[in-house]
């Protein structure tokens, strides 16, 4: 595909322009983080630090739990995104390409869950969390968040432009239907893991909700919970709040960078029919 | 089967509201656990803690962390789910109902009996002539003054015999002079939050109350501060907003002459001011200015209004801990927790037994002025407590966007209030 | 030839019951934490909706009452009106420029890693952070935008946030700024099932920019752009965070979006009956309307 030169270079005068407007919030927090508290709000906004607190970089190593918070945020994400993946995809193969009785309405199902707000089923929630025993426990965010209905609904999205064909093709040759999931399934919707993993990894590392109400005991907190306990009945410390939020968007940056080498076309589809 | 099994159990327990969880230490010495927030920064439920256990070393106290701001979403969950500690806070009156009504709190009269008429705020948790909880903290509203800007501006500092009126002329007085004075700092600060308006209004109108639905008493308090705007005396709402400025930085960066704020800000401005994060300035406090003269002057008491932070006992808590628990609020109230509460700066329920503790404290104002308003007030509850408070505070948090954004007039905001109020909630 | 009948129907019989087992298999490790951690709180809802609860204790049944107060509580409309305002705008806008995003950025472009991953940027940035930037850009007084709007020869420009009327659209556009990349991201991993082979095809065949993409992308990306539209449709009905931290609610009613009444009526003022009934109107909302979608989206597939 190839294209002329001047759109080419209209194109990315647009990204440098759209890409400084989206960066600019980023700019703001990495300007504040070098400020103290009450320099981050004022009128007119200071967009750049004269005398800049570096300090704040080393205080919250120190000053605050960051290591552990970071090492919670770490195993939960990894776990979720994991089982998120897992039974996700695993449930969407039975969705899209075995027809059985129910199977429509029971999806419905899936999707109506979606559509209702947290608050209002937070506390039956909580209450049989606790009677289960996992409040304040790492496990509750992971029963909480790896079994989602989206990863089941995004994943089924995406085989049923997988061909049946190439199944039956498969079922002809004695192929299981577990061996066609792991064997052609997966290998084939790599893009739709890809974009499935980073949007639950940051989701679960984003989460201030979910650990919030679950999460108690300071030795489990997430980044995001901690980053709160900065905040108290009157005051907050912006400055360190924003040195934290710095910090703890860097992995996911270079998770994504890694991670979105794998939107190459054709992946999906090599081999089909042409 | 099994799973589903316990999940259908669960549902039913759920269902009936029963809990399944009990006490396990039946026997062996007294442990009490405690709700607090933000402990790194909040030290008063430690000092409490520390207090009553100098006093009775033979029970444990035990905090147990929540977060500030979502400290009563948690506790709901916690309580809904039989889990909560024996004592927990009562944050603000907003919310004391949930609790006193949802049946979360265990009557606690005998300890109010025992109590000395100097404690604060205690009015405020009876209902049907029972006491649900107890105060050991009880903040109320006052003017904050930079004596260094004042000096500056050449205007006189406040002496404590303001209205309102006198409260606006100096606000832009104080501004024209500063700005001549070649000073960037406006007159005033009043925070985005409804209460610098509604609070006064709400503790000064005679006969004012929400539950009347009638909200006529707001109107001269919206007018004084829609002028302090309009004159430039003070920032407006939607430049507070869109630019989330902080009072602490208002005031503690001096950019602005007068504040009108809670006595929790004493501590702040305090530690502030030693870390470097506020500017070292002179300060005051003055009363608040009033609504008439009558309540003016140092020899009149003043009216100003301020919600007590309490304690109350979770009803599920074991048989055998009541009595510690009791003795664990009195211990709270009363003026040895004041004394060690004052240490750190916080305005304790009896603040006569804390005066001269606060007052020692290096960076306190000393003149006469600042120790007569912080001892001498009739605080009124900022959220009476009734089952209509909270809906009804969310309708006028509403009238007070619209207002002071200019999206609404004055006279048609209170007309749709209580309109609102009429049919959303006291039908 | 009866038999043959017969025995098909045995044998197609026993086709179902072999794929109904297979099916739950593959669905089961998935079903059975979804059923117990999220079903079966949600269904207790449509049970809790029609009864005054405050969420300690046992709830009392009010039958209908909850509903009959809703359709005369004005607040409710208005946080109605509100929500369908935003979704509105916010869907339509939201479909256009991630899908745009993602034609733009599936091609070998130089440097393309760096411009997915800045498109990406404010859906991981702080939410806290965004509010502030877009409150202070869209500033009445002293912010750019209005400045350039002055600049360009408005005399009178809009409040933003500060005002009643203008409100919405200011949380319309930043919630699009900031949702822009992760439907980007959906929409990626879409085309990349759409055959090269397909595009080339097409090209040999003399087919334009705006043809190929008519007769080739669009066919292609079916479900995904159904995944899309129904996932966008339910997180733009449920909207809160964005409004919470921009405009919460103000001012006055003007951004008041169910979410949040909900939030408001259950644990600010303890009506946990009333603030589920509220969820099931809206629940109700969603559902229909992604129930047409997958009808369009199915009709469309066959």
């Amino acid at each position: 595909m190839s294209i002329r030169r001047v759109p080419r270079i209209v194109a990315y005068v647009c990204l440098a322009v759209a890409g400084v407007l989206v960066l600019l919030p980023f700019y703001w927090m990495v300007m504040s983080s070098l400020k103290t508290n009450n320099d981050v709000f004022t009128i007119p906004v200071q967009w750049i630090t004269t005398d800049p607190v570096w300090n704040n970089y080393a205080d919250i190593w120190t000053e605050s739990d960051m290591t552990t918070w970071l090492g919670n945020t770490v195993f939960l994400s990894a776990l979720v995104t994991f089982l998120q993946l897992l039974t996700g995809s695993f449930a969407a193969y039975g969705f899209s390409k075995i027809t059985f009785p129910g199977r429509d309405v029971l999806f419905l199902a899936y999707i109506g869950t979606l559509a209702v707000p947290w608050a209002s089923y937070m506390v039956p929630q909580f209450v049989l969390m606790t009677k289960f025993e996992l409040t304040d426990t790492i496990w509750s965010i992971v029963a909480l968040q790896a079994f989602g209905a989206l990863g089941v609904f995004m994943m089924k999205q995406f085989y049923e432009s997988i061909p049946d064909e190439l199944l039956d093709a498969a079922r002809i040759d004695g192929m299981s239907e577990f061996g066609i999931y792991r064997r052609i399934m997966l290998p084939l919707s790599v893009p739709a893991l890809a974009s499935l993993a980073l949007i639950t990894l940051v989701n679960t590392w984003n989460d201030y909700l979910g650990p919030l109400l679950y999460l108690r005991s300071p030795d489990l907190w997430t980044i995001q919970l901690g980053l709160k306990s900065f905040i108290d009945q009157y005051n907050a410390e912006y400055a360190l709040i924003m040195t934290g939020s710095v910090l703890s968007i860097l992995p996911v940056v270079v998770i994504f960078l890694f991670g979105q080498r794998y939107f190459v076309e054709g992946v999906a589809t090599t081999g089909l029919k042409g | 089967m099994k799973r589903s099994l316990a999940a259908v159990t669960a549902l039913m327990l759920a269902l009936t509201g029963c809990s399944s969880g009990g006490d396990a230490d039946e026997s062996g010495p007294i442990s009490l656990s405690l709700a607090g927030w933000s402990l790194a920064t909040t030290p008063e439920f430690q000092k409490l803690a520390d207090g009553f256990k100098a006093a009775h070393p033979d029970i444990a106290v035990e905090l147990k962390e929540y977060d500030a701001k979502n400290y009563d979403t948690q506790m709901i969950a916690d309580l809904a789910a039989g889990k909560a500690p024996d004592i927990y806070v009562q944050k603000n009156l907003k919310n004391f109902y949930t609790y006193q009504d949802g049946k979360q709190l265990l009557d606690v009269s005998d300890v109010a009996a025992k109590l000395g008429s100097e404690v604060g705020g205690l009015s405020g948790y009876q209902v049907d002539g029972k006491t649900w909880a107890i105060p050991y903290r009880a903040d109320s509203w006052v003017l904050y003054y930079n004596k260094a800007l004042f000096d500056k501006a050449g205007v006189k500092h406040p002496d404590g015999s303001w209205t309102w009126a006198e409260y606006a002329a100096t606000a832009k007085e104080l501004t024209t002079k500063l700005k001549a004075a070649g000073d960037k700092a406006l007159g005033t600060y009043q925070h985005n939050w409804q209460s610098t308006v509604q609070g006064p209004a709400l503790a000064q109108t005679a006969g004012a109350s929400l539950d009347s639905g009638n909200f006529a008493f707001l109107k001269p308090y919206y007018e004084t501060a829609l002028d302090l705007q309009t004159a430039g005396a003070q920032v407006g709402l939607g430049d507070v907003t869109t630019n989330s400025l902080t009072y602490q930085a208002q005031f503690g960066k001096q950019s602005a002459g007068m504040m009108i704020m809670g006595s929790w800000y004493i501590a702040t401005l305090l530690s502030q001011q030693e870390k470097g994060d506020a500017d070292t300035f002179e300060w005051g406090i003055a009363p608040m200015p009033q609504l008439t003269k009558d309540t003016t002057g140092t020899s009149a008491v003043p009216v100003t209004f301020g919600d007590p932070t309490g304690l109350g006992v979770n009803p599920k808590i074991s048989e055998r801990k009541i009595q510690a628990a009791k003795d664990f609020l009195a211990y709270a109230a009363g003026p040895d927790a004041a004394k060690a509460l004052a240490g750190i700066g916080s305005t304790p329920a009896d603040t006569a037994a804390a005066a001269d503790t606060i007052f020692a404290l290096k960076g306190v104002p000393t003149d006469e002025l600042s120790k007569f308003t912080f001892t001498k007030h009739d605080t009124k509850p900022e959220n009476p407590v009734s089952k209509h408070t909270a809906p009804l505070q969310n309708i006028l948090n509403d009238l007070h966007t619209a207002v002071l954004s200019g999206s609404k007039p004055i006279d048609a905001a209170i007309t749709e209030a209580q309109d609102r109020a009429k049919n959303e909630v006291l039908k | 030839m009866t038999t043959t009948v017969a025995e098909t129907r045995r044998r197609r019989g026993r086709v179902v019951a072999r794929n109904t087992a297979l099916g739950w298999a593959f669905l089961l490790p998935n079903f059975a934490g979804f059923t117990l951690l999220t079903l079966v709180p949600v269904g207790l809802l449509f049970y809790y909706a029609f009864t005054e609860w405050n969420v300690f204790g046992g709830a009392t049944w009010t039958g209908l009452e909850n509903f009959q107060q809703l359709v005369r509580d004005n607040s409710f409309w208005t946080a109605l009106g509100n929500t369908v305002y935003y979704a509105a705008f916010h869907i339509p806008l939201t479909l256009a420029v991630s899908l745009g995003l993602a034609l733009l950025l599936n091609r070998k472009l130089r440097g393309v890693a760096f411009f997915r991953t800045v498109a990406f940027f404010p859906y991981i940035t702080s939410i806290v952070a965004i509010a502030q930037i877009w409150n202070m850009l869209l500033s009445p007084g002293f912010g750019p935008v209005n400045e350039v709007l002055r600049f360009i020869g408005v005399a009178n420009p809009p409040g933003w946030t500060t005002s009643a009327d203008w409100s919405m659209p200011a949380v319309i556009v930043v919630s699009t700024w900031r949702d822009m990349g992760y439907y980007m991201l959906l929409f990626l991993a879409g085309l990349q099932t759409i055959p090269k082979q397909l595009h080339e095809a097409a090209m040999v065949d003399g087919a334009g920019a705006w043809d190929r993409f008519r007769a080739v992308t669009l066919p292609g990306l079916r479900p995904t752009t159904f995944f899309v539209t129904v996932l966008l449709t339910i997180n733009s009905f449920k909207v809160f965070d964005i409004i919470l931290v921009m405009t919460d609610g103000g001012p006055g009613q003007s951004t008041l979006v169910l979410s949040q009444y909900i939030f408001q009526k259950g644990f600010e003022e303890n009506q946990f009956g009333y603030a589920s009934a509220v969820s099931i109107v809206l629940f109700a909302l969603c559902f229909v309307v992604t129930i047409i979608q997958f009808m369009v989206n199915r009709r469309a597939t066959r």
